[in-house]
């Protein structure tokens, strides 16, 4: 299990330095920078302005220079200033976090609490008029955009209750119903969507898992339906729809663009569009660092459940 | 009943009487400003350059900086228009213009602090107008400066006292009075850095920066010490950061907004804001924004002044209103018209220009005409790229423009420049022709003309330089009589657009949207100037 970990560990050192790369190179490749931003607000541009404005933020030196003195603060735990708001890029992203973590967190509950129970009725069902109405839904999930349905939601809200929830963060400290309300209404949008795809796993490995010879011994033993279907059955079909969900908590992440901007939620990825839209190369450079991260720690994290999941899992080198 | 208690209650009858038949006039007057309150509202997007105005032409920036700041002279925040007659004194309490209009005294008021407690001065005033001229003995430098050619006639900056400071200018320039009463030009404190204005806020202004949290919003609170007594009138200001359109609606629609953002709301989303809520005010009002076409006059085959001229004979200006901006613009040459503007030349006058006809087959034939001429057939059409920056307003309008020049044998071809790319490619010229759009700070010739059709202007797209129209631009400029000037102006207005050196498809009108309690919050005929927000009270 150590030797496991430890290995996941380098490979996920390696992965994150090929990531440093790969988003450093892309962003200079990406035509424009700060400057000519700055510039474009102000509605021209001043070739020698522009080249000193360049030497104070240090991107005029050649690009392995800037690489590895970004390494360099990665190491030491400073994170560099942002171009655009001129302060430590990680004083800008740390508020970001708690918001993002929290609402993909409560997007994966509730697409959880909705996917999984409706893929075990519908392989239950199958074939049945229920079925065929859980199905429209998860399709309609999958179909819907989670910022057009967020959309559809703040108008429902704004046309039939005058009302709208708040347009900045608000802490459960300082109110609680708020920032439950706040937090709801964009994890529904989003979670709706991932549990149509937790539903369809779910019922595709539950139909699968079902047609098993032990499912149908325990049938034979006389076994309960509900601990025939919940114990035996569901237990062994969790291993992909895991994965998904794995996957799906770490895509949102990243993924919360549209629905952070129309419920205007100050998260990651918001701020990370605005920053990649300015060339604040250091916010952008850290955020999809710190996405980067999640992504692998969710990753190992699924891994590791296989085993407790699944008992034929081992881990060793 | 005695005879003093019958007299008495004849008294008390009478006064009932009176303050009854008084009250229901009283209640249809203007109701007396209150005071308190905070007023919320709205910012498409976050401070680009913090409260530092100065470096940045965004009313992003602009609009949220100005309750921490003042000028010298303002346009009155209460009065619709901008001209001579309605600016009124800030930091200046009184104003002269002396030696035939080449010095420009202000007379300082005494009383002002900067947000930290230190004095204002003449020293503020010489520091902020030598950095922005970049004169050679400046003690600051701005990082970008914008601006600077709007004060290319001033000579000298001095301070005979520290209340005292007078402009010397090289030529008469009445203009300079105007240009500052924009919301451009606020006064620096001299005794912090000009870039620490991007992070934070010294201002004089009737409010005080509580907190910027990045990306989310900027809240200030009532200044106390604030110069002007009994103002500003509301305890504070609350600018959310809302990215997306539909949201802002939706908040100005339920009320979590009291404001829209100035340049925001078109004529369609006023017509639905109004439907769903109509007690909601709207005041359509001159954005002092044009939509143009930048020709590359350095390059073919737009050197040749028939083709640009056909482009101009070739594009509806009418129809792009009509399709493009549901009728939310107006027709005007190079400064937006009356009653939008002052200086712009009326509808009528505009008949006789190229692409203003009122029968739009005419204008395409004599287009189709030039174009031939130039060398252009239908066997041998123009081929262009025609580039716009990649945001909505510019690309609809860009659309549009393209369906046009095809029916007058021009095949052009979109393309989308990113924002980060657009001012640079359009200040070196890299390209043929664009869809443009251009703001004004103040509705005022000399800011126009200086900026975009001088020659050598880094805002001259398309690099249009006439040496004659250069002194006609002087001319008007310093000409003291407003008549003749107003005169000069339509000549070179026309003298413009026959030399098709940006041809104007329209100017823009706002439909500018606040909730009734609203107070005070009159729209001017520039988005740019009437952000200080001193004089707005809620009735909540």
């Amino acid at each position: 299990m150590k030797t496991y970990l430890a290995q996941r560990l380098v490979i996920a050192l390696l992965t994150l330095l090929g990531m440093s790369m790969v988003i450093f190179t892309l962003l200079r490749l990406a035509p424009g920078d700060i400057v000519d931003i700055l510039f474009s607000t102000a509605g021209y541009v001043s070739p020698s302005e522009k080249q000193a404005i360049m030497k104070e933020l240090g991107i005029d030196r050649p690009y392995w220079v800037q690489y590895v003195d970004w390494l360099r603060q990665i190491v030491t735990g400073d994170f560099g200033k942002s171009y655009r708001y001129d302060q430590p890029a990680w004083e800008i992203i740390r508020p970001l976090v708690p918001v993002t973590l929290e609402l993909a967190a409560l997007s994966i509950v509730f697409a959880v609490v909705i996917g999984v129970p409706t893929g075990v009725v519908s392989a239950v069902r199958q074939d049945t008029t229920l079925d065929y109405l859980l199905r429209v839904f998860s399709l309609a999930g999958l179909a819907m955009p989670s910022f057009w349905l967020g959309m559809v939601i703040i108008l429902g809200l704004v046309t039939w209750f005058a009302w709208i929830p708040p347009l900045t963060y608000v802490s459960p400290g300082e109110n609680f119903k708020l920032h439950a309300v706040q937090f709801l209404l964009p994890a529904l949008a989003v979670g709706y969507r991932s549990s149509a795809l937790i539903m369809r796993i779910t019922r595709s490995s539950l139909l699968e898992v079902m047609r098993e010879d032990y499912i149908r011994t325990a049938w034979a033993k006389g076994q309960r339906g509900r601990i025939v279907i919940w114990r035996h059955a569901l237990k062994n079909a969790m291993l992909p729809v895991v994965t998904v969900i794995g996957i799906e908590f770490a895509f949102l992440i990243g993924g919360l663009v549209v629905t952070e901007t129309v419920f205007n939620l100050p998260g990651v990825a918001r701020f990370l569009v605005q920053a990649i839209l300015w060339r604040d190369y250091p916010v952008v450079q850290n955020l999809v660092m710190f996405i980067a991260i999640v992504v692998i720690l969710s990753n190992l994290f699924v891994d590791m459940l296989y085993g407790v999941l699944d008992p034929r899992v081992r881990y060793g080198s | 009943m005695s005879r003093p208690r019958r007299l008495l209650c004849l008294a008390v009858v009478s006064a009932l009487v009176t303050v009854a038949l008084i009250a229901p006039a009283s209640s249809q007057t203007t109701p007396t400003a209150k005071s308190g309150g905070v007023l919320n509202m709205m910012l498409r997007e976050d401070l680009s350059q913090g409260f530092s105005i100065h470096e940045t032409s965004t009313i992003s920036t602009v609009w949220p900086a100005m309750p921490c700041l003042n000028n010298l002279v303002l346009f009155d925040p209460l009065k619709k228009t901008e001209s001579v007659d309605t600016i009124i004194g800030e930091l200046a309490e009184k104003w002269s213009w002396q030696d035939n209009y080449r010095n420009l005294v202000f007379f300082l008021r005494k009383n002002v602090k900067w947000h930290d407690g230190q004095p204002f001065t003449s020293r503020d005033v010489k520091f902020t107008f030598d950095m922005l001229r970049e004169a050679p003995d400046a003690p600051a430098k701005l990082r970008i400066n914008p601006r600077k050619d709007w004060y290319a006639n001033v000579e000298a900056i001095e301070t005979p006292d520290a209340y005292t400071a007078v402009f010397r200018l090289k030529r008469p320039q009445p203009s300079l009075l105007l240009m500052l009463a924009s919301g451009y030009t606020p006064v620096y404190a001299a005794h912090v850095p000009p870039a620490s204005y991007r992070t934070g806020c010294i201002g004089t202004g009737p409010f005080k920066v509580k907190e910027w949290r990045k990306g989310e919003f900027v809240e200030y609170v009532k200044n106390p010490d604030y110069f002007v007594k009994g103002r500003p009138y509301l305890d504070g200001l609350k600018y959310f950061v809302i990215v997306e359109r539909g949201t802002r609606q939706a908040a100005l629609q339920a009320g979590k907004l009291d404001v829209a953002f100035p340049g925001e709301t078109s004529k369609t989303a006023a017509e639905q804001l109004k439907k769903a809520v109509p007690q909601l005010v709207v005041t359509p009002f001159s954005q002092n924004v044009s939509d143009n076409i930048i020709m590359n006059v350095k390059k073919p085959p737009f050197d040749n002044l028939k083709v640009r001229l056909a482009v101009s004979h070739g594009i509806d200006r009418r129809a792009l209103i009509r399709a493009v901006h549901q009728g939310g613009a107006v027709i005007g040459a190079g400064l937006a018209p009356k009653p939008w503007g002052f200086w712009g030349i009326g509808e009528k006058d505009l008949l006789g220009l190229p692409g203003y006809g009122a029968k739009p087959a005419e204008e395409k034939a004599l287009a189709k005409k030039l174009m031939a001429e130039a060398g252009f057939t239908p066997d041998k059409p123009l081929k262009v790229e025609i580039v716009t920056r990649a945001i909505a307003v510019y690309v609809d309008m860009a659309s549009f423009v393209i369906n046009e020049l095809k029916q007058i044998g021009i095949e052009a071809t979109l393309k989308q420049i990113e924002t980060a790319q657009w001012h640079a490619m359009a200040t070196r010229g890299d390209y043929q022709i664009g869809a443009n759009l251009t703001g004004i700070g103040p509705d005022d010739p000399d800011a126009n003309y200086y900026e975009n059709y001088a020659c050598g202007s880094p805002r001259n797209y398309s690099q249009y330089c006439n040496e004659e129209v250069m002194k006609l631009f002087d001319g008007q400029s310093q000409e003291l009589d407003p008549k003749k000037r107003l005169a000069l102006n339509v000549a070179i207005q026309r003298k413009l657009e026959a030399d098709a050196a940006r041809p104007i498809l329209d100017w823009k009108i706002d439909y500018f949207t606040v909730w009734p309690h609203v107070k005070n919050m009159i729209p001017h005929q520039s988005i740019y100037n009437f952000g200080r927000m001193q004089e707005v009270w809620t009735d909540k």
